[in-house]
């Protein structure tokens, strides 16, 4: 058996150090988050229509350091080899780019993605308005800096309302990292390594509808309502971001 | 897909708003859930759950590996579910993995618990053996046989009965004198270490159809269903995970109060797996 590690990093040792430094901290009442922020307290969202110029519609989106561009294509027809169908139908693909985590390519849970990104959007589509063509939604993270999956649906529906596809409302989605007792909304890539449990919800805030929800880790119920109206009023927020951006996209062109 | 025809579809939606649905049930009745373990020779631990038509067999081996060195106490675990297409034509090709891929990630999120371990069903820590050297890392296998709905519920329970007929090997270790050594493994053939599997949580999953919910729906109940939530509830009745299917959307009260109807039906169906876990076991010894 090998005994020598393959690989030398020098920084590992130290690495270490400072992750059980941060373990002991998130396991603490009080705490302050490493960008400064209250724990209800979302990141700044910065979001753009036409991303790409290839596509239908596009977006781009930056909350802190996780950065995402989705490019929506179609309604197109539908490939050969696939049934009739006489409703639309949507195909969602989320890649990571090599360099978007710290270790080099480790986008491997992106089959995960692509399948919540089209669970979370085809309640908000209304495909009837395209039978027998498809369209294409591709999601590209360019950095993964936490709540990866929120930003890119959140992202997703505003590249989808860019290309025109006909939705019953915006989509926005915010996921919560629980720490023991605290709560803490939008967690950065940091603070999702050490969670103890997330509670992720997508939204369609003028139908006041949930598209698609996750939770992991222990919950009491108290805590899934109290996490829940958090989601919820950070979602309603978000859509107002989203319609403030189309709105200005629209003024422009 | 099934094949229903509209005057079919109408009865399984009227029996249902009548709570009394095609099969007899209730609305929140499980089928008759039937126990085998140690069906796997091979494995350190093997069960066979059945609950009316849906047939799924769940396979644990654990095997020596090295811990994750960001996470040198823990053991490690993961989940494959495989959807053959023996159990149904739709699950062969692309079908099949979407769903395979899908049932093996619900599972996951709702025995492993979060990233810091915290809720998890497993205790990871229980499987360490020199601390950043050595470990078990468990594999679970499941295969669905037939399938007939509620594969979900199936799985997780699967794997729950499967957990509970598992013996580790005990096993002594000898770290030698350097820090650098390999330590010496001496696995034994003869003794076993039981698993707690008291924390490891069922999955419940209610699904709407019109404007009511039912668990353990059938394939065919599941053609006509609008949403469905599964909800993984332990014995302390805390939710150790969930996941939606469906398109359709759902107001958050809707999903508390499907929340609560999982949670009260988890508890009949805890004590119901529990002497039913008991009996097999019983069996599986004579």
């Amino acid at each position: 058996m090998a005994t020598a590690p393959t690989t030398y990093s020098p920084s590992q040792g130290l690495e270490r150090r400072q992750q059980q430094q941060r373990r002991r901290i998130f396991k603490e009442e009080d705490w302050v988050r490493s960008d400064g922020r209250g724990f209800n307290q979302c990141r700044p969202a910065f979001l753009r229509t036409g991303a790409g110029n290839a596509a239908s519609g596009s977006a781009y989106a930056e909350f802190g350091t996780t950065k995402v561009i989705v490019s929506v294509f179609g309604p197109r027809e539908s490939k050969k080899a696939m049934m009739y169908s006489d409703i639309g139908r949507l195909n969602c693909n989320v890649s990571f780019t090599t360099f978007s985590t710290p270790t080099r390519g480790q986008g491997l849970d992106n089959k995960e993605y692509s399948s919540m990104l089209h669970k979370a959007l085809e309640g908000a589509i209304i495909l009837e308005s395209f039978p027998k063509t498809t369209v294409d939604v591709f999601a590209l993270v360019l950095e993964s800096g936490g709540s990866d999956l929120p930003v890119i649906i959140t992202c997703a529906s505003l590249a989808l309302a860019d290309a025109g596809i006909m939705m019953y409302d915006l989509v926005s989605s915010v996921s919560v990292s629980c720490f023991g007792k605290n709560l803490v909304i939008d967690p950065t890539a940091e603070e999702e390594a050490f969670q103890d449990g997330s509670f992720m919800v997508t939204y369609m805030p003028s139908r006041k509808e949930v598209t698609q929800l996750t939770l992991t880790g222990e919950w009491s119920t108290a805590k899934i309502n109290e996490a829940m109206e958090l989601c919820l009023d950070a979602c309603l927020k978000l859509a107002d971001v989203l319609r403030s951006c189309l709105k200005e996209a629209a003024n422009a062109g | 897909m099934v094949g229903l025809s509209s005057g079919e579809k109408h009865f399984i939606r009227g029996g249902i708003a009548q709570d009394l649905r095609s099969d007899g049930r209730q609305r929140l009745n499980y089928r008759p859930v039937s126990v085998e373990v140690g069906v796997i020779p091979q494995a350190n631990g093997s069960a066979r759950v059945r609950l009316g038509a849906t047939d799924v067999i769940a396979s644990i081996k654990a095997e020596l590996g090295r811990p994750d060195p960001l996470r040198p106490d823990k053991g490690k675990v993961s989940i494959f579910v495989d959807c053959s297409p023996t159990a149904e034509p739709k699950f062969e090709g692309r079908g099949g993995e979407d769903l395979s891929t899908e049932l093996s990630v619900a599972l996951q999120r709702c025995l492993l618990g979060g990233k810091s371990g915290a809720g998890a069903g497993i205790d990871l820590s229980s499987l360490m053996i020199a601390e950043g050297k050595i470990c078990w890392d468990l594999y679970i296998d499941a295969l669905v046989v037939s399938s007939d709905g509620n594969l979900l519920d199936a799985l997780a329970a699967a794997i729950k009965v499967g957990l509970s007929n598992t013996g580790i090997p005990k096993v002594t270790v000898d770290l030698g004198t350097a820090p650098d050594d390999q330590p010496e493994v001496d696995v034994s053939d003869e003794e076993f270490l039981q698993f707690d599997t008291s924390g490891v949580p069922l999955i419940v999953t209610v699904t709407k159809v019109g404007r009511h919910y039912i668990v353990d729906a059938t394939s065919e109940e599941e053609s006509q269903m609008s949403t469905a939530v599964s909800v993984s509830v332990n014995k302390r009745g805390h939710i150790c995970g969930m996941t939606k299917r469906g398109g359709a959307g759902l107001d958050s009260s809707v999903i508390l109060d499907m929340i609560s109807v999982a949670k009260h039906v988890s508890e009949h169906l805890l004590s119901v797996l529990d002497s039913e876990i008991a009996v097999a076991e019983a069996a599986a010894m004579s």
